[in-house]
């Protein structure tokens, strides 16, 4: 302060009071403060840039076949299919067929152009068929909207830990659980507003997919509603996967540190769950993002673990995962995950 | 009303295997409104401990009685936190922020207006740097930054801990004019906490010392001075040695000088002055300079907390020529 100006007088210093915190400015300076952080504003950005990468890489690789196009692509299949039945008969002709199973079962069905993907398939640039794609395309955008979510997550509170400015926060609102609360709410709406920011972004590089290289073909009944569904459950697994970034970073209070277990528990562990303890599948936080997002839920399919029955044969046994049931336990891992971080935050000294 | 008090806090640390460490032993203190309190003690004596405490980041042993502002710690803390300001240890911002963003962040919080931001990075000389973010702020920069954060409140507490750490001397003399005028102001109370014993010393109305957790002298800090003081008096007269057999023979300590000069003797724990001179004029030794050593509040401060002698008796003066004291 070498060349500081002249010092104003003590009673400028300090007078008046200042009003007690609200709970509106804490919210308002966080909301404020997660809009300032550079990594979201980037990763948000790149985002949105990936998404218009990927429009352009679709309007490039995808197509309006002409008719002609088209009929020399049913010629192509039909002739594949074609030869796929000369096949059949000559096994259906083998000798040396085996006693014990039918012919016709050992050598299969005879296959038609939809079993080997339609005449879209046979065709050098497929069309953008929105009514397949619609639901598929949420739900990849919700797994990849989930994992950013994480990110953020996990770098919101993070970063808080890292520098410490939490704790400066609480020279100026000494209560630790309304500090937290802030927090877990100002990153709830923002992963909501996420989330609904990639599906919206999704839906715009479908609608510029199918306009420009897309089939006329009319959409299915319920094909809106369905997709829309799909796109609110794929927010609803963004603000989860927001939430346990956080509660997981809070917990080990770090950023980096949290990044790496859930990358050696999604890459790691849930492998080693499928392959040792298939029956364990079920409480999987993966399955259950795909049971919560993916229309019509999600069943799991897994070898039991106690061998072939007596007569030799060993089916797969079947669990379905519909959306309430993989809800409820996303919510109770979430909670967990978030509650006892708070609790320790509250009850903990802080240096 | 005390702008803070404490009646017998404890805090133990626990340490895996090892026994707990205790930060803080049944530690009273107690800063009246107004003025400059000062707060020192060696490192690990409990200074930021107590501090933590009274912020609410810490929690004492037990429930003990500690009052900010007349309310309770930590439960009333919400009460008065809005005329409250602190800085402890080093500034804690976002570092990828800009100093006016971090101050605004914390302005928002708070509820205070925007326009007191800009008060506050005048205040510190920092107008010119606050679009610049936080982690390419110097030292100094940052402490000055952390100064403003602690003013923005318009406290009537201000709590600062080592707010010179990383300022250049221009900047410390700024901060303890700062600090004094708010002292002097009668609105605000400031709680200083610093290593620099000169600079309690040039700022602080009051100063409580704390030692291994326990607040071991308090008060005015003329009055804790007066505690470490000894007596001793530097006397020069034309011939030392002659001088010197006559005190000792009249029953004073005495003891030549760090560097003997041959004029100069330090005669101890004299209780009146004016003795040595009459004692000398009997003689025909006549003073040419009497001066009593005063000592300072490292002094004091050494003393209270067991680390050195009190040191009113320079270094390597020697053993006095005759024990015992006319007073």
């Amino acid at each position: 302060m070498s060349a500081a100006p002249p010092l104003p007088e003590a009673a400028d210093v300090t007078d008046p009071g200042t009003p007690a915190p609200r709970l509106g400015g804490l919210l308002r300076a966080e909301l404020h403060r997660f809009r300032s952080r550079r990594f979201i504003q980037v990763l948000v950005g790149l985002t949105l840039v990936g998404f218009v990468v990927a429009t352009v890489i679709g309007l490039l690789n995808l197509g309006s076949p002409t008719d002609a196009d088209l009929a020399a692509a049913r010629a192509e299949a039909e002739r594949f299919v074609a030869e796929q039945e000369e096949f059949r008969q000559e096994c259906l002709a083998d000798p040396g067929l085996p006693d014990d199973v039918p012919a016709e079962e050992f050598c299969g069905p005879p296959l038609t152009v939809d079993d080997v993907g339609g005449t879209e398939s046979f065709l050098d640039e497929e069309p953008f068929d929105l009514a397949g794609a619609g639901t598929d395309g949420a739900l990849a955008v919700a797994a990849l909207s989930a994992a950013l979510a994480f990110v953020i997550g996990a770098t919101w509170i993070g970063a808080e830990w890292s520098h410490r400015s939490i704790v400066a926060l609480l020279f100026w609102v000494p209560r630790r659980l309304t500090v937290m609360g802030a927090k877990v709410a100002v990153l709830v709406l923002a992963a909501a507003a996420f989330g609904v920011l990639t599906q919206i972004a999704w839906l715009a590089m479908a609608g510029v997919l199918r306009a420009a290289v897309g089939t006329d073909e009319a959409l299915p009944d319920h094909f809106w509603s369905t997709l829309l569904q799909t796109q609110g459950r794929g927010v609803l697994l963004t603000v989860f996967a927001a939430l346990l970034g956080f509660g997981l970073a809070n917990l080990v209070r770090n950023t980096g540190a949290a990044l790496g277990i859930a990358f050696v528990y999604v890459v790691v562990l849930e492998n080693a769950v499928r392959v040792l303890r298939p029956r364990w599948d079920p409480f999987l936080l993966t399955s259950n993002a795909l049971g919560l997002v993916q229309d019509g839920g999600h069943t799991l399919q897994y070898w039991p673990e106690q061998g072939p029955s007596s007569d030799g044969l060993q089916m797969p046994v079947e669990y379905f995962l519909g959306h309430l049931q993989a809800a409820a336990l996303l919510t109770a891992v979430t909670a967990v995950v978030v509650g006892v971080g708070v609790a320790l935050f509250a009850r903990r000294d802080l240096h | 009303m005390p702008a803070v008090q404490m009646t017998a806090v404890s805090k133990s640390y626990r340490r895996r295997g090892r026994p707990p460490q205790k930060a803080l032993d049944d530690l009273d203190l107690l800063v009246e409104t107004g003025g400059v309190h000062g707060f020192l003690g060696p490192n690990g004596s409990g200074k930021t401990t107590t501090i933590r405490v009274l912020l609410g980041l810490v929690a004492a042993d037990g429930e003990p009685d500690i009052r900010l502002l007349d309310r309770p710690v930590p439960a009333g803390l919400p009460d008065v936190i809005g005329s409250v300001g602190a800085l402890v240890e080093t500034p804690l911002f976002t570092p990828g922020f800009s100093g006016r963003l971090n101050l605004q962040l914390l302005a928002e919080a708070a509820g205070v207006p925007r326009s007191r931001v800009e008060e506050c990075l005048e205040l510190v000389d920092l107008t010119d740097r606050a679009r610049d973010r936080f982690k390419g702020y110097s030292l100094g920069m940052k402490q000055r930054l952390g100064i403003a954060a602690a003013l923005l409140k318009r406290p009537r507490l201000l709590i600062l801990d080592e707010p010179s750490n990383g300022l250049d001397p221009a900047g410390i003399r700024d901060v303890r004019e700062l600090i004094r005028r708010l002292g002097r102001d009668g609105r605000t109370t400031v709680l200083l906490s610093s290593h620099l014993l000169a600079e309690i010393q040039q700022v602080c109305d009051s100063v409580s010392i704390l030692a291994k957790g326990r607040c071991v002298a308090a008060g005015p800090v003329a009055d804790v001075l007066a505690r470490g003081a000894t007596g001793d008096v530097r006397i020069r007269v034309p011939d030392a040695a002659g001088a010197a057999a006559v005190l000792a023979g009249a029953g004073f300590a005495v003891s030549p000088p760090e560097v003997p000069d041959g004029r100069t003797l330090l005669v101890h724990r004299v209780a009146a002055p004016g003795e040595i001179t009459r004692t000398l004029a009997r003689h025909e030794h006549f003073l040419e300079e009497l001066t009593p050593l005063t000592p300072d509040l490292e002094s004091a401060f050494l003393a209270l907390t067991g680390d050195q002698p009190p040191a009113a008796v320079p270094q390597g003066a020697g053993t006095p020529t005759a024990p015992g004291s006319r007073a």
